[in-house]
């Protein structure tokens, strides 16, 4: 037992997959202890806030200020108002003036405004141009040089008259540190379209998932060993039924069913571990049949006959001669189970079958809201892309487990 | 030819076996849930209706529509009979039309996506996992990782995956729907190209899920062949390597045929939820619509089709490899 | 003097494991065979013979790599031939094959007739393939073989058929040697009789001109073969006509080997059956002195220090061990 242990961890497959699992399944334990709270909570009022760190504009306005000169702070606001499309536009201006434009990076803020500052004229009129775009360069003219030459923002409170009255004046040197700002939120993958934090969610519906795939393995496991055990060993008239049983089950597609009885049992009845059962119930025929054919072969070993005249109970012989034989497709089994139950779970949220929406987020929910909020058309990719990923490492370490072990109990596919 | 016969006899056998069984699961399971869906029903359509007996009349009337009223058994004749004529009901969400008539719309883009796309996947997979199993060294140590990493993916995933890459960034292909808006199916030169592109993202994203499980299997089965025995011996009697890789290959193939009608039913249903993400006017598509807008009759309908086509599938597979691999009419004999 | 079929001459031959070690299964082993002559090979599973019958083809392939020694058909050196050279123009028809799982030794889903042909054309490009058809109906007539097992499958074919079919592929481009590993070991009693005896018919037709049989039962040999030698550890430990190795085994492996089964021939049943202690060194690390020694209940110290060379003691007889033939007499003939 040591030694197949020791020889199971000596695949490089095996522990690959083993060490990424595990990584996967100590975050989920992990970042909750750092990041606690309910992860369904709407901390953002609007949709799909983007990824970043953000600082309380109203508490840096009384925080403390530094005063920084640098030479590049208004080439980058600027080049943050300024769009790619506003960039465009002043080539083609520019362009049609007869202005030497090869060699300009649209990207490089500072050059473009240079070019732009020596060459604009506000009543050069190039040829075909309408009286729009004339205002529109006009507009955009006059933004660029307020912005190049405002120097400092007042901000103001209304006081006991509702006049306004100045509570601080922000230079454009001024600056803030960020600890000591006295709230600053971290949101490494931004808001959803409930306007959750993203990451604390998907932490959590890795631990739904996981959990969902395992309670659905454990239970489809157990079904398939029991039966796969009985119907091999037995044989006779029970091994007729169950595999009668077993054969109608394999062909029906499992997704349909699932689709069936999830549906019937409505979504308010639907927790998650409701969904785990169901999955659980409509997926043992794999194993039953692979434990069946399994056992058949070792049901006439000499180990198993010798057994049999001692006289032992035909629990004792299942337990020490056939089941010791099997564990590793079981084991394999089971690895397999518990992928594709997340799989199906995740398939299900999509259709609308999934777990009810209300107690605890899962892989296939999270994708199911970003899809029906359009996540995936807006460009919205933290809402959808980490999870697939996730769906994707999972499976991809379980299978490797998965190939490992057989490399190791089937000696002839080994490299 | 008695071995012929005794293969082909039990797949019919089991065919319609399980035919039938699907035929009363598909009635019986949403029936043994204590829900009453005709209450369901009528809850939602009674909504904002407070007069009693108005909503009697509707509960009354579902509950006639659906035979609610009757004994189990008499429901299920009823049903059965319907069925055979193709008679699934009428469509609560998109009333008034005909179950049947809204499954024959969306048949045809599902059966035309999926076939081609599982086969092109199945078959260039198995390509690919015996070039890994042959090449071995560098090939097989970069293949393999990645194709097994691509297989993980979920096919939904994929689906999203290409559709952001190659629709809504690079803008080489439509994101969604099966043909341009607007358009009227004809047999013009435009809609057809129309189709075509729009074809292009589901088709891939379904091909390159398919890819990964088959190519694992089958390299695992050409290696397995590769250290066979009769690979020793035609060796030794001098036939061209060539060839043996010839033999290897078919040998590892055949058996890949019943691996796929075995993972038919988990690819085509990967396949079904990944059409949603493109609206593709399936039976995928379908589908999501009937749950969403809980339609009981579309569900049902739609269910026992996906069910039929599955079933058909892998019986049509079974017969063609009962046909060509003749491992199968010695294993009668035993 | 007879014309000589097969000579091989210092041949050695090593398996390169996952790990890169190098293992010497057949170490320097010479042999000799005259034309009409059969000569048997025994040992216990895993003392090289098998590993020899494939490196008597002159075709390796990983982990079998070929080191150094020369194998002479017919006054042909094929040790320096090209791979492709070798496999068109020695294989089959020089040399051929009967392996040890004739089970498994057919391709499971080719018609046997198509088969044929793909060795024949391997072989002979142009030759018409109703040309190859009728020569294979001939053939198979000839051995006894029904014909209409061409055009079956391996698997519709039973176990005992399958030998014999796979024994006239493999000599259906009439090779000069046959090499027969284990032909009879996985079939029942008749089928094992049958098989032999279709072994001795073709080298009474000349189909074959020479034959090596492999085996593990060292008394088989003394009904199907004229010579035997007894293989240890990669090395040949004796060598002499089936008569002398069957009733008068010099060397303690081969004398072990003799006693360690049960044999109907005459004359040695009485023998005490006794099994050979321990097993087969590591050839990974093979020992310095004899092989055999830290199983050989006569050994001497100086047994396990200095390897020893094979001496011929009799006229074509010949044994590796240190100790002399009289002794080894003396002790085998006080022990029973």
């Amino acid at each position: 037992m040591k030694n197949t242990i020791r020889q199971v961890f000596h695949s490089p497959k095996f522990l690959v997959g083993f060490i990424i699992f595990v990584a996967i399944l100590l975050l989920t334990i992990i970042y909750p202890i750092f990041n606690p709270g309910n992860p369904l909570q709407q901390i953002g009022l609007g949709t799909f806030a983007p990824p970043g760190t953000y600082v309380s504009l109203y508490d840096a306005v009384t925080t403390g200020t530094s005063t920084f000169r640098l030479d590049d702070a208004e080439a980058n606001r600027l080049a943050q108002v300024l769009t790619d499309d506003d960039r465009i536009s002043m080539v083609n201006w520019l362009t049609a003036m007869d202005v030497d434009v090869s060699g300009l990076d649209i990207s490089d803020t500072e050059a473009l405004l240079e070019v732009w500052f020596a060459n604009y004229d506000s009543t050069a009129r190039p040829e075909g141009m309408t009286n729009a775009q004339r205002n529109y360069y006009v507009r955009l003219n006059n933004n660029l040089l307020s912005m190049s030459t405002a120097e400092s923002l007042t901000v103001t409170q209304p006081d006991d008259e509702g006049e306004p009255e100045e509570v601080a004046e922000i230079s454009d040197t001024d600056y803030v540190n960020v600890n000591d700002v006295a709230n600053v939120i971290t949101l490494p993958l931004g808001t959803d379209n409930f306007g959750r934090d993203v990451l604390k969610e998907l932490v959590s519906a890795i631990g739904t998932s996981l959990l969902i795939g395992l309670v659905a393995g454990c239970i489809a496991t157990f079904i398939g060993l029991l039966l796969g055990l009985l119907s091999g060993y037995v044989g006779g008239v029970l091994d007729d039924i169950v595999m009668f049983i077993t054969n109608i089950f394999t062909v029906i597609p499992s997704f349909v069913l699932l689709i069936l009885i999830n549906y019937s049992i409505g979504q308010e009845n639907r927790g998650a571990m409701v969904v785990a059962l169901v999955i659980g119930l409509t997926s043992w025929t794999w194993t039953t049949r692979s434990v069946r054919s399994q056992v058949i072969s070792l049901r006439n070993r000499d180990h198993v006959n010798l057994s049999k005249l001692s006289g032992h109970s035909l629990v004792r012989i299942v337990l020490t001669d056939i089941l010791p034989y099997i564990a590793s497709y079981v084991v394999m089994a089971f690895i397999l189970q518990i992928s594709s139950a997340i799989l199906s779970e995740a398939q299900l949220s999509l259709l609308g079958l999934g777990p009810k929406t209300t107690e605890v987020p899962t892989l296939g929910l999270m994708m199911n809201w970003a899809m029906l909020y359009s996540a995936h058309l807006g460009g919205k990719w933290w809402a959808y892309f980490p999870v697939i990923g996730v769906i994707a490492l999972i499976s991809f370490s379980l299978n490797l487990m998965n190939t490992g072990l057989d490399q190791v109990f089937n000696p002839t596919l080994r490299d | 030819m008695k071995g012929y016969r005794k293969y082909f006899g039990k797949k019919i056998f089991w065919f319609i076996i399980t035919f039938i069984a699907a035929v009363i699961l598909n009635f019986v399971l949403p029936r043994l849930m204590p829900a009453d869906p005709v209450a369901g029903i009528t809850s939602r359509l009674a909504q904002g209706v407070t007069d009693a007996t108005a909503v009697q009349e509707i509960y009354q009337r579902y509950a006639e529509e659906f035979g609610t009223n009757r004994s189990m058994v008499e429901q299920f004749f009823i049903f059965v009979g319907n069925a055979l004529h193709g008679d699934f009901g009428t469509s609560f969400s998109q009333y008034p039309r005909e179950v049947s008539d809204i499954i024959l719309s969306a048949l045809p883009w599902t059966l035309a996506l999926q076939l081609p796309a599982i086969l092109i996947g199945w078959l260039l997979g198995n390509v690919l996992g015996a070039l890994a199993a042959y090449i071995r060294k560098g090939f097989d140590k970069i293949l393999m990782p990645v194709t097994m990493f691509l297989s993980a993916i979920p096919a939904f995933g994929m689906a999203v995956i290409l559709l952001v890459v190659f629709a809504l960034t690079l803008h080489i292909a439509p994101s969604s729907g099966a043909y341009g808006q607007g358009m009227v199916p004809n047999l013009s030169w435009n809609f057809i190209w129309s189709v075509i592109t729009h074809y292009q993202l589901p088709f891939w994203s379904v091909v390159l899920v398919s890819i990964g499980g088959q190519a694992v299997g089958m390299r695992s089965m050409s290696i397995y062949e590769l250290n066979a025995d009769y690979v020793k011996y035609a060796r030794f009697l001098g036939i061209k390597d060539r060839k043996i890789v010839g033999y290897v290959f078919r040998n590892a193939m055949l058996p890949q045929i019943t691996g796929l009608a075995m993972s038919l039913g988990t690819m085509m249903s990967g396949a079904l939820v990944a059409e949603i993400i493109f609206s593709y006017p399936g039976l995928g598509s379908t589908m999501y619509d009937a749950v969403t807008s809980a339609d009981y009759p579309l569900i049902s309908a739609t269910t026992l089709i996906i069910t039929i086509m599955v079933l058909i599938s892998t019986f049509v597979l079974d017969i063609v490899y009962g046909f060509i691999d003749p491992r199968v009419k010695a294993a009668q004999y035993d | 003097m007879s014309k000589t079929m097969l000579e091989v001459r210092e041949l050695t031959t090593k398996y390169i494991t996952r790990f890169h070690e190098d293992v010497y299964a057949v170490d320097h082993v010479s042999l000799k065979i005259e034309e009409g002559k059969s000569l048997g090979i025994a040992g216990e599973s895993g003392c090289g013979k098998s590993t020899l019958a494939l490196s008597l083809m002159g075709y390796y392939f990983p982990p079998l790599h070929y080191t150094s020694g020369d194998i002479i058909i017919d006054g042909k050196n094929i040790s320096g031939m090209k791979p492709d050279d070798v496999r068109k123009n020695v294989l089959g028809t020089e040399i051929a094959y009967i392996p040890q799982a004739a089970m498994n030794a057919l391709n499971p889903t080719r018609k046997i007739r198509k088969f044929i042909e793909d060795v024949v054309l391997a072989h002979e490009p142009k030759r018409d393939k109703k040309e190859i058809y009728e020569m294979a109906k001939a053939r198979f007539d000839e051995l006894g073989l029904p014909v209409e097992a061409l055009d079956k499958h391996a698997v519709e074919l039973s176990g005992g058929m399958k030998q014999r079919v796979v024994i006239a592929i493999s000599t259906i481009l009439k090779p000069k040697v046959l090499i027969a590993d284990e032909p009879s070991s996985a079939l029942d009693v008749t089928s094992q009789k049958m098989v032999i005896k279709m072994l001795r018919e073709m080298m009474e037709k000349g189909l074959i001109r020479a034959m090596i049989f492999i085996t593990h039962e060292l008394p088989l040999l003394y009904n199907v073969t004229d010579d035997i030698m007894v293989m240890y550890a990669g090395q040949i430990v004796e060598r002499g006509t089936a008569k002398q190795m069957v009733f008068d085994p010099i060397h303690p492996y081969s004398h072990g080997l003799m006693h360690s089964i049960l044999v109907p021939e005459e004359g040695t049943r009485d023998n005490k059956l006794t099994a050979i202690p321990g097993t087969p060194p590591n050839l990974k690390h093979p020992p310095q002195g004899c092989r055999f020694a830290d199983r050989c209940k006569y050994a001497t110290p100086a047994c396990r220090v200095n390897a020893q060379p094979m001496v011929e003691f009799e006229d074509g007889r010949t044994y590796r061990c240190s100790l002399s033939v009289e002794h080894l007499r003396e002790v085998y003939k006080s022990e029973e």
